[in-house]
């Protein structure tokens, strides 16, 4: 027997796609609680050296090995990722507002303003973020690497929020309020309010991953975090010399990194990043 | 062949889906010529049935009762079960069944090919002399294009014409026809019927509904929630002696209401005046020739009666100010739209309503609440609770009250949008309601119960009512004065009572057929 010419459509569940995300916010979950409950997780305060023999192998007394000044990874690897997470939020945020907030408000602008600023920072969003965050921080100091890494992504999600802003422009919806007298700015509200709201988790996990990279990046070459103050690129950036005889000096902080990384782009929903 | 050849039996057949009883004891013979109507709505079951049938049943449905195919055996109702005869699905083109990507000629033989089990050549030269037999039928070169090139006419004709040359024992079509006018079906069904006399299949018609219905005028079984109503020959059913149910859904039949008379507010001062109106032609809608000119008073309706492409949208989507004017003059309300900033246009057009038959006319990520709400909050900045005591009267009047107010318009049926557009438009109280193909898409009991509502829209709210349909009896039923277009240009204006009687225009009296049969 055959349906010839079609066969109706038929839900399934949910899809692996949405099983993924779900992993994803879970993921992110536990970083939050470790982040959070660092200074209790870690045996010895952050930079805290000679805590044991110098670039110990892991063991039973130190899981993740110590480094070459002694210092505990595991701990070291806690306060890492607590401070690459403190440092990755504030800029995610500037990133959300200046970004894809004022992208979605951009497209409701007079069409010459709107499409005029569609052209320059598109032109920004095609530039390396790398490089923008580099120029910002030029500009500025490195106390600010962390708006300069948010206004660094920030280009793309301009980009991305306000194209989705001009489509929903075009559709038939939005035709027909225009032409029962619903002003733009009230269509601009159905925007905030249904599409920059309902996608502001996903929004965020996106641009939470890409700032992320930019700032490790960024303490990787010695433009971010300070000595001793260290996040993740700074504490991999150390074990440049080394790793090759004592891996655990870069594996375990890069694996945190990446997991961190990881676990946003799949709450993101698997969705190209920001552009880091 | 002859046409008292046995096709399928279905005795006692009952469905069960996730332990709540979707169909029961439903019983038919359809014999080799014969055609079945099952009509009902989204919820009566029919849609379970033809997917045992159809052998694409839902993953929880479990069949009862037997089915005999043929001479065979009656045998158990099961799902995916091989039937010895040949059963071919066809469904609207609305359902978008291609490829968006390929040309709907390539994917229409390869569909032949498959059900043969014979090469694409001779596939496609099977499916060319389908089309050929099907008078009005695009040619195969025509369907060359994509689906998205194609018009939902053509499309319809393309799949018919597929399902036919599969040389189909029992053709199941599952509201294969809804979406096309009146005169298209009644095209397309006298095709059917021609090769359903030529080749002796049977058909099993799905309808929502009773355009399609009324052109078959075969046998009908009403459904409701699963359950049989009613079931005799269409005209039995139509002539009004029949389950209270049943009357109700043939309320919306076009030709069976009263026609109303003229209301003395067509005598009243003018709302919207159009003066040798000229368009530029946008691709999709056909460019009027000659300057349009009309009139429209207050708690008037004028019904702009075509085909598609024959003007009448496009003359709308420029008095709304979606196309651009290239001459002419378009007074709303006593002011010209021509010389006003774009901000007082948009302050006049806050007085005009939008009810269309297009799934998509309302945001689908807006809450029922918000949809309602939206015109007060907007327009006329009222309280909190002055906004919520509109809404819920207005949601109370067309039905949809007891809806939780937060749920997405995306996830209502299409009679629930629009009925939300009503709601909608109650609350704006315009002064004119642009109603484009109201009932598109809807069952039944839907449109019966839509026209209902339209109908006090325009009693208690009163405002003039412009009417874009291809459905004289869709005019008939919400309009007192027609235009008729054809081509571009207006064919034939007046009075519809009068048209209706007296029509002049070969084209005007090929639409009014389509809906309405000739008395005696």
């Amino acid at each position: 027997m055959t349906a010839a010419t079609a066969t109706p459509w038929r839900a399934n569940g949910p899809s692996l796609h949405a099983m993924l995300q779900i992993a994803g916010w879970v993921g992110l979950g536990l970083i939050a609680v470790a982040v959070s409950l660092s200074d209790f997780l870690a045996s010895a305060p952050a930079n805290a050296t000679a805590i044991g023999p110098l670039l110990a192998a892991p063991s039973a007394d130190f899981r993740f090995g110590t480094d070459v000044l002694g210092r505990d990874m595991l701990s070291e690897t806690l306060h890492g990722l607590s401070r690459t997470v403190r440092g990755a939020l504030p800029a995610t945020v500037v990133t959300l507002f200046a970004g894809a907030l004022f992208g979605f408000v951009a497209a409701r602008l007079p069409r010459g303003l709107a499409l005029g600023l569609r052209g320059l920072i598109g032109i920004a969003a095609s530039l390396p973020a790398l490089f923008l965050a580099l120029l910002a921080i030029g500009l500025t100091s490195r106390d600010w690497v962390s708006v300069a890494a948010g206004l660094s992504a920030a280009p793309f999600a301009f980009v991305r929020a306000f194209d989705r802003a001009r489509q929903q422009e075009r559709t038939t919806h939005s035709e027909y309020a225009r032409a029962t007298g619903i002003s733009g700015a009230t269509l601009m509200r159905r925007d905030l309010v249904y599409e920059f709201s309902d996608t502001l988790l996903s929004s965020a996990a996106r641009a939470l991953a890409a700032v992320t990279i930019i700032l490790s990046t960024l303490s990787f070459l010695g433009f971010g975090a300070v000595p001793p103050h260290r996040d993740l690129g700074l504490m991999i950036a150390a074990a440049k010399s080394y790793f090759l005889h004592a891996w655990w000096t870069a594996a375990f902080p890069a694996l945190a990194l990446t997991l961190l990384i990881l676990f946003a782009r799949l709450a993101a929903g698997l969705d190209e990043g920001e552009r880091a | 062949m002859s046409e008292q050849r046995p096709i399928i039996e279905v005795e006692d057949f009952g469905i069960v889906r996730g332990g709540a009883s979707v169909l029961e004891k439903l019983s038919f013979r359809l014999c080799g010529g014969e055609t079945l109507v099952v009509l009902g709505d989204a919820a009566s079951g029919k849609d379970a049935l033809l997917g045992v049938l159809g052998g694409y049943g839902g993953r929880g449905d479990e069949p009862s009762g037997t089915i005999r195919y043929g001479d065979g055996a009656a045998l158990p109702a099961v799902k995916r079960a091989k039937p010895p005869i040949r059963i071919v699905y066809l469904c609207a083109a609305s359902d978008q069944p291609l490829n968006p990507h390929a040309s709907v000629a390539s994917q229409l033989s390869r569909i032949v090919a498959r059900r043969h089990g014979g090469p694409r050549a001779s596939a496609s030269e099977e499916l060319r002399l389908a089309l050929e037999r099907l008078p009005g039928a695009p040619t195969l070169g025509e369907l060359g294009r994509r689906p998205g090139e194609v018009d939902a006419t053509a499309l319809s004709w393309a799949l018919l014409a597929a399902a036919l040359a599969q040389a189909p024992d029992l053709l199941i079509a599952d509201h294969a026809f809804a979406d096309l006018t009146p005169r298209a079906i009644k095209t397309v069904v006298a095709a059917l019927a021609a090769e359903q006399k030529r080749t002796g299949f049977a058909l099993l018609y799905a309808a929502r509904g009773l355009k399609t219905a009324a052109q078959l005028n075969s046998r009908v079984i009403v459904l409701r929630q699963g359950k049989v109503i009613e079931e005799g020959p269409f005209a039995k059913l139509a002539g009004g002696q029949s389950h209270a149910y049943t009357r109700t859904l043939f309320k919306a039949m076009p030709g069976t209401q009263d026609m109303k008379p003229p209301r003395n507010a067509t005598r009243g001062e003018p709302l919207l005046q159009v003066q040798a109106l000229d368009l530029i032609g946008d691709g999709r809608s056909a460019r009027t020739r000659d300057g349009i000119s009309f009139e429209l008073r207050r708690g008037a309706s004028l019904a702009l009666i075509g085909e598609e492409g024959s003007g009448r949208r496009a003359l709308v989507r420029a008095l709304l100010g979606l196309d651009h004017i290239a001459g002419g003059r378009v007074v709303l309300d006593q002011v010209d739209m021509s010389i006003l900033s774009a901000p007082m246009t948009s302050r006049l057009r806050r007085r005009i309503a939008f009810i269309t038959g297009a799934d998509d006319a309302l945001d689908p990520r807006m809450t029922i609440w918000d949809t309602v709400d939206e015109p007060l909050r907007a327009h006329l900045r009222l309280p909190r609770d002055m906004v919520a005591g509109h809404r819920e009267s207005a949601l109370k009047r067309v039905g949809l009250a007891s809806h939780d107010g937060r749920q997405a318009v995306a996830a209502l049926s299409p009679y629930d949008r629009r009925r939300l557009q009503v709601a909608r438009a109650i609350v704006s109280a315009p002064f004119l309601a642009v109603i484009d193909e109201p009932l598109r898409g809807l069952d039944a009991f839907a449109q019966s119960i839509l026209i209902e509502l339209l109908d006090d829209f325009r009693r208690q709210e009163g405002p003039a009512f412009l009417v874009i349909t291809a459905d004289v009896g869709i005019a008939r039923a919400l309009a007192e004065d027609a235009m008729f277009f054809k081509d571009g240009r207006v064919a034939e204006r007046g009075p519809l009572r009068e048209i209706l009687k007296n029509p002049k225009d070969a084209e005007t009296k090929a639409l009014i057929a389509a809906v309405i049969p000739a008395g005696p």
